[in-house]
């Protein structure tokens, strides 16, 4: 118990002159558990030399190429979603012109439409007015022309009353004659 | 393919025994020993016509003296295997790492070698290290994924012909569970700071006075301890578990030769075969934990406030 406690020791704190026989160089039984410190030494330098190239030149390169790797991939995968990302961005706005254009273009045939129905209502009205405008004056001149003709049928009656009565009243002596008269009269008239 | 390399390493671990066995039968022979421990030899394969193992002596150097320490720094089996794993590491990684720039130059994920270490590595990296280590933990990275790599290669080395199990020796886990030790203890004093002396002393602020000297008195070796049981833990799970598996495979190997039959040799066989799958998985098991773990613990620390 004591000379395995005295171990522990002595491994924990690196190899003291007590353990440094060789168990085996004795002939006798030997102890797998007693190093040789000519072995340790070697070890240490042997580890620290493989360390030292290791680390240098092998893990360094490889942790190197292997981050780079990884930076290049998340590079690559950043780069894709930025991509993704803007094209997102320009669909969508693509989308919202697309949208805004279709708004457009229905304001145009809504105003188009409202600006017919309008010049069309305009033009109703205003046709409808020239309408009115034009039976009015039609209706005036006709009714000119009425009492224009009426007015010369009354002269005409009078004249032919009047020169009828004057040839009556010339040959009023004879009644048979004054018939005749009005009657050849009333003939010449028929040829004139 | 494997099935072949694993046959062969078994009757590699096995062939030191077959020898000894006809030297003499009342000899006692020790074939786990061996193959679980350092030796200042090396196993290589023979040339042909003399056996199959062979081993050659490595140089013994003079230990250097540094004030009363006394290093012996001549190289054994598992100091071949720890360089041969830091060589296979970075060669594979440093070329993987390559092969990751030049992909990536282009813009593209790598293929391939590079694509399978960059994915463990990655796995690691985002799922080992960087959830448990806790905010900023990116200076983390480099130290918890060069221990499991490190580690797995060592653990692999243990499991191919003629090799032996650095991980499997208590100096090598030992080490670097010191060094993790250090990595989390200093990881705690520049996370919080002063009050780094919190996770050592435990002093509850919301507690009155008379309360507070003795609950100090008693918990503050427990926080103590527990600081040193964490690095102790990660040596011995580390160097038992591979121990453990390649004490079993050798285990079952010896079986054939307790029993002396060739009838019975394939069922210890298709045991030690089951086992050695178990260990590739164990290897790989082993290193992730240990990273896992030191992740844990560092994370534990900086996150400590009381």
């Amino acid at each position: 118990m004591r000379s395995l406690l005295s171990r522990v020791v002595a491994l924990s704190l690196i190899a003291t002159p007590l353990l440094a026989q060789e168990g085996e160089a004795a002939g006798g039984s030997v102890n797998l558990l007693s190093p040789s410190t000519g072995l340790m030494a070697w070890t240490l330098i042997i580890f620290a030399i493989v360390f030292v190239v290791l680390a240098k030149f092998a893990f360094g390169p490889i942790t190197a190429a292997v981050r780079d790797r990884e930076a290049a991939l998340e590079a690559a995968i950043a780069s894709a979603k930025a991509d993704q990302d803007a094209a997102a961005a320009l669909l969508a706005q693509h989308k919202a012109l697309i949208e805004a254009a279709k708004g457009e273009a229905q304001k145009f045939i809504s105003e188009g439409r409202a600006t017919a129905e309008s010049m069309r209502a305009e033009l109703l009205e205003s046709t409808k007015k020239q309408q009115d405008e034009m039976l009015e004056r039609a209706r005036r001149d006709i009714d000119a022309e009425k009492g224009k003709a009426i007015d010369e049928i009354r002269r005409e009656a009078i004249d032919l009353a009047l020169a009828g009565a004057s040839k009556v009243i010339e040959k009023n002596l004879d009644d048979a004659q004054n018939r005749k008269l009005v009657e050849s009269y009333l003939a010449s008239i028929g040829t004139r | 393919m494997r099935f072949a390399a694993l046959f062969t390493a078994l009757v590699l671990a096995a062939a030191p025994a077959r020898i000894a066995a006809q030297d003499a039968a009342p000899k006692k022979v020790d074939i786990i020993t061996p193959h679980i421990t350092d030796a200042h030899a090396l196993d290589i394969p023979a040339g042909f016509g003399h056996g199959l193992v062979q081993e050659i002596e490595l140089p013994h150097w003079a230990p250097l003296h540094i004030g009363s320490l006394e290093l012996d720094m001549s190289p054994t089996k598992h100091v071949v295997m720890l360089l041969l794993a830091a060589t296979l590491v970075i060669v594979a990684l440093t070329s993987a790492a390559r092969g990751v720039a030049k992909r990536a130059a282009t813009g593209r994920p790598p293929t391939g070698f590079s694509g399978a270490m960059e994915a463990m590595v990655l796995y690691i990296r985002n799922e080992v290290i960087l959830p448990n280590v806790g905010h900023h933990g990116e200076a983390f990275v480099p130290f918890g994924l060069t221990l499991f790599f490190f580690i797995l290669t060592c653990n692999l080395l243990g499991l191919i012909p003629y090799g032996s199990t650095a991980t499997g020796n208590i100096a090598v886990t030992a080490t670097l569970a010191i060094v993790t030790f250090l990595v989390i203890e200093i990881a705690g004093m520049k996370a919080l700071g002063a009050g780094y002396i919190n996770t050592i002393i435990f002093w509850p602020r919301d507690m009155p006075l008379g309360m507070r000297i003795p609950m100090s008195i008693i918990l503050s070796p427990v926080e103590l301890i527990g600081k040193f049981t964490k690095p102790f833990a990660l040596a011995i799970r580390l160097f038992a578990n591979m121990t453990a598996g390649h004490i079993v495979v050798l285990a079952l190997i010896g079986l054939i030769f307790s029993f002396g039959s060739y009838v019975l040799a394939p069922l210890p066989l298709a045991m030690a075969v089951a086992i050695m799958f178990l260990e590739l998985m164990v290897a790989f098991l082993q290193a992730f934990i240990f990273t896992l773990l030191s992740s844990v613990f560092i994370g534990l620390v900086r996150e400590s406030h009381h």
